[in-house]
């Protein structure tokens, strides 16, 4: 259709149109939403080193941010149960859309792009039915809902591109809850999270559901690797003082790998993983834990903890061309492992509870 | 790489609120002779086992009870030297919600594991297998009393009273050579006095939280489904002495942390003395009474003694430290 509006789409599809890039702002590395001394909430853009190249008020506290592959694009999700998300023009400042769900549902606080920019997916709850959804938006239309699939479970938290194979992986938490209640949860004796692999069209590919004994282990947060092996981890809702793994690895169609399963260390994050992210070579894997104050890094190899840190209030993590990023409610930023565990910046900022990281 | 490292951040962002002679007062005070005597009672508890290894030896059990006594009076100080080598999980390893320790031991006694023989190789055999909980099922459990042969179960407990002699002496030693020095001249782990408070204040509430999560959150259970057989150290009828210890414990760091606020002290004392008569109260050594609506709510109200004291410290006592309660660690997603 030779309309205006699709022709402007395939030029910013193609990454021609005359709109930023994220190299005109200084390349980020990071997205990270925060709380300011004052109360205020932003998106910050950060480079690999900890510096602050823009900062954008949120109009409240953010949870996880979606970064356009192309264009300096932020979608900023504000916390469960998320009304809206902003997309944000990161030169600006200006909001580019306000993305509302279909009434009836609310966001989960993560999203991700298609890998053309042309589609964005959000998690979603239909909570009157109790459904997981994928929301679908096109970009080029100004953020136009055009659909949604389910999500292939109850409570969907993160969600991530797939790099084996084109298509969504999604974490189903398995926790039922409805706004009417806030975050209060009403399914834990019999919830069911799964980790799913769907297309972009939303045909559910493979699905992975932890043994039994580990129903109420929460699978929220997603990290990829290049050559598709997944990293998820967990939020046990069980009785407290559970023996459990929180973190794992899995690829489709094979079976589950749970990280430090005979470590007592693990009990340190407190059944509790808040950010998981691979190293740049995949070799390790590290999870963090907020109310454990713990990072904890694994070989991917072996399974086994290589290392463990105590770092207050630490939650967002990515990583950096060597090992890993982590972000602290206190505002430190360190890289992970160092000689000196380097503490990159502090700024007088709260990092919120994830690190995103640009492609 | 059996470490953890404890972060040193160069640069001071918190304000000092905190005064740095209180957290030395409380590590010379307090946490030094308390590590004094997990060690020397460790060591008496190897000594006593070295003399005679029955488990029907009075002088044994009484070594072991008055060892146990020591160690929960500082398990609530889970950072620095009890973290080094797992040393606190090889002496602890509680809760232990799949049955490890009796899967581990059973596995040693049935191939008669050579390890008890050599100090070295038992520190590397399961961790489930050591220290205080796992040597409770061989003296007081009757289910061990007849497995394997009467020597075995002998080297067996020699070996755990030995690892427990040797983990708290390192403990001990770690404390006194290098970590005390730390927490009373911060600038090198600690970045300033703050930190080193708010370190202290985590293991208040720590403490607090195990105290009513599992000590009694355990054995509680559900109303529809009370779990009294996961009542902490139930073998040895020590669930209830163990909040005991431990409320002790944390009333004296409360209130050495609160010190020289009278309002924050006061309403410590307060709550601490209730909670404490509540516990010394109950005349139920292995908290049986859950699974009796009658008895029941009375550790419910414990529970919640327990809980109201972890809200009373981290309202009142926390800003008083210029302690915040984290970001992210209060309510995550």
């Amino acid at each position: 259709m030779a309309t205006r509006r699709g022709f402007l789409a395939g030029m910013l599809a193609a990454g021609l149109a005359p709109q930023a890039t994220w190299a005109s702002l200084g390349s980020p590395a990071f997205l990270s939403a925060a709380r300011s001394p004052g109360g205020s909430y932003l998106l910050a853009g950060l480079s690999a080193g900890g510096e602050i190249l823009f900062r954008l008020p949120l109009p409240a506290r953010g949870h996880a941010a979606a970064a356009h592959p192309l264009r300096a694009e932020a979608v900023a999700f504000a916390r469960r149960p998320g009304r809206f998300a902003d997309v944000i023009d990161c030169t600006s400042g200006s909001r580019i859309a306000r993305l509302e769900p279909v009434a009836g549902n609310h966001f989960y606080g993560h999203g991700v792009f298609s890998p053309d920019g042309r589609h964005l997916f959000t998690t979603e709850n239909d909570f009157d039915s109790a459904r997981g959804v994928i929301g679908v938006w096109d970009t080029a239309a100004g953020y136009r809902r055009i659909g949604s699939f389910a999500s292939g479970g109850i409570g969907p938290h993160d969600l991530r591109l797939r790099r084996d194979a084109p298509g969504l992986v999604v974490a189903n938490g398995g926790i039922e809850t409805h706004p009417d209640s806030g975050r209060a949860k009403l399914n834990l004796a019999d919830m069911r999270p799964n980790l799913s692999y769907l297309t972009f069209d939303g045909v559910l590919k493979d699905q992975l559901e932890l043994d039994p004994d580990l129903q109420q282990n929460s699978i929220r947060h997603l990290s990829v690797a290049a050559d598709g092996l997944v990293g998820f981890a967990m939020q046990w809702q069980g009785d407290a003082g559970a023996d459990v793994p929180i973190a794992g690895l899995h690829r489709p169609g094979g079976a589950a790998r749970l990280l430090g399963r005979e470590d007592p260390r693990t009990r340190n994050l407190n059944g509790y993983g808040g950010s998981i992210a691979f190293t740049r070579d995949a070799a390790q894997i590290a999870v963090t834990s907020p109310r454990g104050g713990v990072v904890q890094l694994f070989g991917t190899g072996t399974g086994e903890m290589v290392q463990e840190y105590r770092l207050r209030d630490v939650c967002g993590l990515a990583h950096l061309d060597k090992g890993f990023i982590a972000a602290t409610g206190e505002g430190h930023l360190l890289a992970l492992p160092g000689s000196a565990d380097t503490l990159l910046a502090a700024h007088p900022l709260a990092w919120d509870n994830h690190l995103v990281a640009l492609a | 790489m059996l470490r953890s490292i404890v972060l040193a951040l160069p640069l001071a962002l918190l304000p000092v609120t905190a005064q740095a002679d209180a957290s030395g007062g409380i590590v010379d005070g307090r946490i030094l002779p308390s590590m004094s005597e997990l060690a020397a009672t460790g060591a008496a508890l190897e000594a006593a086992a070295q003399a005679n290894c029955n488990a029907e030896d009075r002088a044994l059990l009484a070594a072991y009870h008055t060892a146990f006594d020591a160690w929960v009076r500082v398990s609530h100080l889970r950072f620095g030297p009890t973290e080094t080598d797992n040393r606190a999980f090889a002496l602890a390893f509680w809760p232990d919600t799949r049955g490890k320790t009796p899967k581990a031991l059973a596995g040693m006694i049935a191939k008669e594991d050579p390890a008890v023989m050599d100090p070295e190789d038992f520190a590397e055999v399961s961790i489930a297998a050591q220290g205080y909980y796992a040597m409770e099922f061989l003296l007081y459990d009757g289910g061990f009393a007849a497995q394997g042969s009467p020597d075995y179960r002998c080297a067996l407990i020699r070996a755990q009273a030995q690892g427990i002699a040797a983990n708290t002496a390192a403990i001990r030693t770690d404390w006194t050579d290098a970590f005390a020095e730390e927490m009373r001249s911060p600038g090198n782990r600690y970045r300033d006095a703050a930190e080193v408070k708010q370190e202290l204040f985590k293991a208040l509430l720590t403490g607090l939280e195990v105290t009513a999560d599992m000590r009694l959150g355990r054995p509680l259970g559900t109303f529809e489904r009370p779990r009294p057989n996961r009542a902490e150290a139930r073998r040895s009828g020590r669930s209830q002495i163990h909040v005991i210890l431990a409320l002790e414990t944390l009333e004296d760091l409360a209130l050495a942390l609160a010190e020289g606020d009278a309002e924050v002290s006061d309403a410590l004392q307060a709550q601490f003395t209730t909670t404490l008569e509540r516990v010394r109260g109950l005349k139920d050594p292995v908290f049986a009474g859950v699974a009796d609506p009658a008895s029941r709510f009375r550790i419910e109200a414990l529970q919640q003694d327990v809980r109201d004291l972890k809200l009373l410290a981290e309202a009142q006592l926390g800003p008083a430290l210029g302690v915040e309660a984290g970001f992210n660690s209060l309510d995550g997603d």
